[in-house]
């Protein structure tokens, strides 16, 4: 079976955060004009559910897919009702951006991860953070449940399957898993695979863990971005996954992206597919053959890789499993007789026999 | 008043003066007084072209405007980025340029541009800023060098080319600069402990007869060169303690932040403060953000808007801002798009700059860019514009002729280029 680009949608900005929605075929994107989109895909419409002052980085689904929740670089959490369309609440939760906001898989909680990077030490070491860089919210009230302190900036989070822990991870590789409901640390430990400290050019850090997931059992933990770099402006360290058994002791690395397998460049999502056999890892493309590729979930090998030419930032698959949706972003380009590129990406992959092939209702453009 | 000029002045008019005024003159005051009214520069060197969106000339609301807001200033109407919130509370006491418009795109052939302000003629070589402002308000006698270059990062890619090129032209090598950074301290300039200070002397007395006689019966540019450098080290000797930061009290030192750039601008400010006429700073190229554009200026920002209020604020406060020039700029900007990773590429058609200081106007924005910053929209300036304007603001004759043996006559600024008078005091 392989994978194959079965639609693109232009949007008019480059899409940051995606959703699916548990009862609609509807998609939730958000984007960097700030804008929260709920986009038809077999149209190829959308309607703006909200609208945040800056890059809106994430959304996702709650309450069995009746509630959106978006957040922005403007560091506001907005509530979105999707029967009405309207935003109904509105709340600034951090000082500095929002990374990256997730759902618990029960649909009850949201997490948004912040943190600037400011410099800390003769090598621009990060500074401690200045406000909590974990905030939780309970979905149904709309109220802060918990405030969690990492160093910053911390750029991923994730809930594992059974909503009961959560993970967070940072620049500098320190990953964390808390236990929610007892509210304490449960494990601690550090990467350093991901994190780039400029040897030429610039002497100061840049990387990190871009994504991190829990296996569908939640026994392990994946964790994607890529490798060091000499000089940190390159993007061209190498394609990277890692997997973790947290639960031990001191927890473990259990796998790896194989060297051949990879090329190069940033890798910033993961998303297991539903049969758990299946995850999928995406990016940008520095140099090698893929920008988005499907790996072995027992093996760890890589099943099918693909060049769309496009930065993806989000994925997710089809809670059936039978599409895989990508946000991203071309070159958004000089204005061509003072109009703007659409530059912004919708893509919906979905499998078919190997020895079947579909062009994509609209070709794939390189801007 | 020019150093030299005053210190000469000491030596003949002035004179009759220490007498009269003896016990109040003393030649400490004199030395104090010459100090301060000194002209000096120093030049914040963003290397790698920083974006004009994430510093002086924001665009919110607009499409190439980024993800970062922008705030007012001190200045009615003016914004700058919001990740310099210390730069627009001295807005007052700043100049900003909106609207530079120069040629190359690329690093090594704008970074030589912004360095020398014209394009290369060979065989002609133009000496750099740092050069020609050492040559003229320094003193080749001075121990404190006159150009001094902190630099903690010495593999700067393209900055690393330039960096090993010819910095003095055809002034010579004893106008090129000594060049410090990472661990601050000027390491091996101590005289050994098993040296008598007059064997020191004597050593030297004699390394000197003979490549004086060496250098004069060859004439030898090498020798020179030699000389030069011999007696630069010789100078370091003395002046070894201005070059260490530990000296200096931990309040400035934590003041002006923990990287290694805001400490080399407390040292470049220490330094002017004691007689140096110009410290360049630079940190390798960090400013050249391909990929990962607001993930690096989220921090370099804000550490560059502090070190620019904690070192305008200590020159004022130290009365030094009249005489000392302080140019905050890089070899070009950023584009108004983003590219495929995110980041802005290089962008040379309408950029920005800051000055402040000896000179120049406090308070003033000059020019402008249209609304999404593609295009200057109002008086576009160029490099030989800005190094007119240097030169004026420091008193120097921005169209002396160079005539040399075998070349064209070339000036200091070429084609009679007018300052930016909107930038001058």
């Amino acid at each position: 079976m392989k994978w194959e680009l079965e639609k693109e949608i232009k949007l008019p900005t480059a899409a940051l955060g995606l959703s699916t929605l548990p009862h609609s075929e509807s998609l939730l994107v958000s984007c960097f004009d700030g804008s929260v989109l709920r986009v038809d895909p077999r149209e190829s419409t959308w309607e703006t559910l909200g609208h945040h002052q800056s890059y809106a980085s994430g959304v996702v689904s709650v309450l069995d897919g009746s509630m959106a929740v978006s957040a922005g670089y403007d560091g506001v959490l907005q509530w979105h009702h999707l029967g009405s369309g309207k935003t109904v609440a509105v709340e600034k939760i951090h000082d500095f951006w929002s990374w990256q906001l997730k759902a618990s898989p029960n649909g009850r909680l949201v997490a948004s991860v912040t943190g600037q990077y400011l410099c800390g030490g003769e090598r621009y070491e990060p500074a401690q953070e200045k406000e909590p860089s974990i905030k939780v919210f309970d979905a149904q009230t709309q109220s802060m449940v918990a405030q969690i302190s990492h160093l910053p900036p911390v750029l991923s989070v994730a809930f594992s399957p059974d909503s009961r822990f959560l993970a967070a991870a940072n620049m500098m590789g320190d990953i964390r898993v808390w236990n929610l409901k007892e509210q304490r640390l449960e494990c601690s430990w550090n990467t350093p695979d991901f994190t780039s400290w400029g040897v030429i050019k610039s002497h100061h850090y840049i990387g990190g863990i871009f994504d991190v997931c829990f296996s569908p059992g939640g026994e392990h933990l994946l964790v994607c971005g890529m490798g060091p770099m000499r000089d940190p402006m390159a993007g061209n360290g190498k394609q990277t996954w890692q997997r973790f058994d947290w639960r031990r002791e001191t927890p473990e690395k259990v796998g790896e992206i194989k060297d051949g397998d990879r090329g190069r460049g940033l890798m910033e999502t993961l998303s297991w597919h539903p049969d758990g056999k299946v995850f999928a890892m995406a990016g940008r493309m520095a140099q090698g053959s893929w920008n988005m590729a499907l790996f072995d979930a027992q093996e760890g090998s890589l099943i099918q890789g693909m060049d769309n030419k496009t930065r993806i930032t989000r994925s997710a698959f089809s809670p059936e499993g039978t599409q895989l949706f990508l946000t991203g972003s071309k070159s958004q380009g000089e204005p061509k007789e003072g109009k703007w590129s659409e530059f912004g990406r919708l893509m919906i992959y979905q499998p078919v026999p190997s020895d079947e092939k579909t062009p994509p209702s609209e070709a794939s453009e390189e801007s | 008043m020019h150093r030299r000029r005053f210190l000469q002045g000491m030596g003949s008019g002035l004179g009759a003066s220490m007498f009269s005024w003896s016990g109040l003159m003393t030649p400490k005051v004199f030395a104090e007084i010459a100090k301060k009214q000194q002209k000096r520069c120093i030049l914040l060197w963003l290397c790698g072209a920083p974006s004009q969106f994430e510093t002086w000339d924001p665009k919110p609301g607009r499409i190439t405007s980024g993800p970062f807001g922008s705030i007012p200033t001190k200045l009615p109407g003016v914004h700058f980025s919001e990740l310099m919130p210390q730069c627009a509370s001295i807005a007052d006491q700043l100049a900003i340029i909106r609207s530079m418009k120069t040629e190359p795109t690329e690093h090594f052939q704008a970074i030589d541009l912004l360095n020398r302000g014209a394009a290369p003629r060979p065989p002609f070589v133009r000496p750099t800023l740092g050069s020609v402002l050492g040559e003229q308000l320094g003193q080749l006698e001075s121990p404190i060098p006159n150009f001094i270059l902190l630099d903690p990062c010495p593999e700067g890619n393209e900055f690393k080319s330039f960096k090993a090129g010819n910095w003095a032209g055809w002034l010579g090598a004893e106008y090129g600069p000594v060049r410090l950074g990472g661990p601050y301290k000027i390491p091996d300039v101590h005289q050994l402990a098993d040296i008598t200070s007059e064997d020191h002397e004597e050593r030297e007395a004699l390394r000197k007869f003979f490549s004086r006689k060496f250098e004069n019966e060859r004439s030898s540019a090498a020798a020179a060169s030699q000389n030069a450098a011999f007696e630069r080290v010789r100078g370091l000797m003395s002046c070894a303690d201005l070059f260490d930061l530990e000296r200096l009290p931990q309040k400035d030192r934590e003041r002006y932040g923990q990287g290694t750039f805001g400490q080399h601008t407390l040292l470049a400010r220490h330094l002017v403060e004691n007689g140096a006429p110009f410290v360049m700073v630079a940190n390798g190229m960090p400013w050249d953000c391909h990929v990962f554009q607001h993930e690096i200026y989220q921090m370099l920002v804000p550490d560059l808007d502090n070190i620019i209020f904690q070192l305008i604020t200590d020159l004022k406060d130290r009365d030094m801002l009249d005489n000392t020039l302080v140019v905050m700029m890089g070899e070009f900007g950023r584009t108004p798009w983003l590219n495929a990773s995110r980041g802005r590429d290089h962008y040379s058609h309408a950029w920005s700059l800051a000055m402040a200081g000896c000179g120049i106007q406090r308070g003033v924005v000059v020019g402008a860019t249209d609304a999404d910053g593609i295009e200057v929209a109002e008086n576009p300036f160029n490099e030989r514009n800005l190094f007119a304007t240097i030169f004026t603001a420091l008193g120097i004759d921005p169209y002396q002729a160079y005539d040399l043996p075998g070349l064209p006559t070339f000036h200091r600024v070429e084609k009679e280029a007018q300052p930016i008078r909107e930038m001058l005091s």
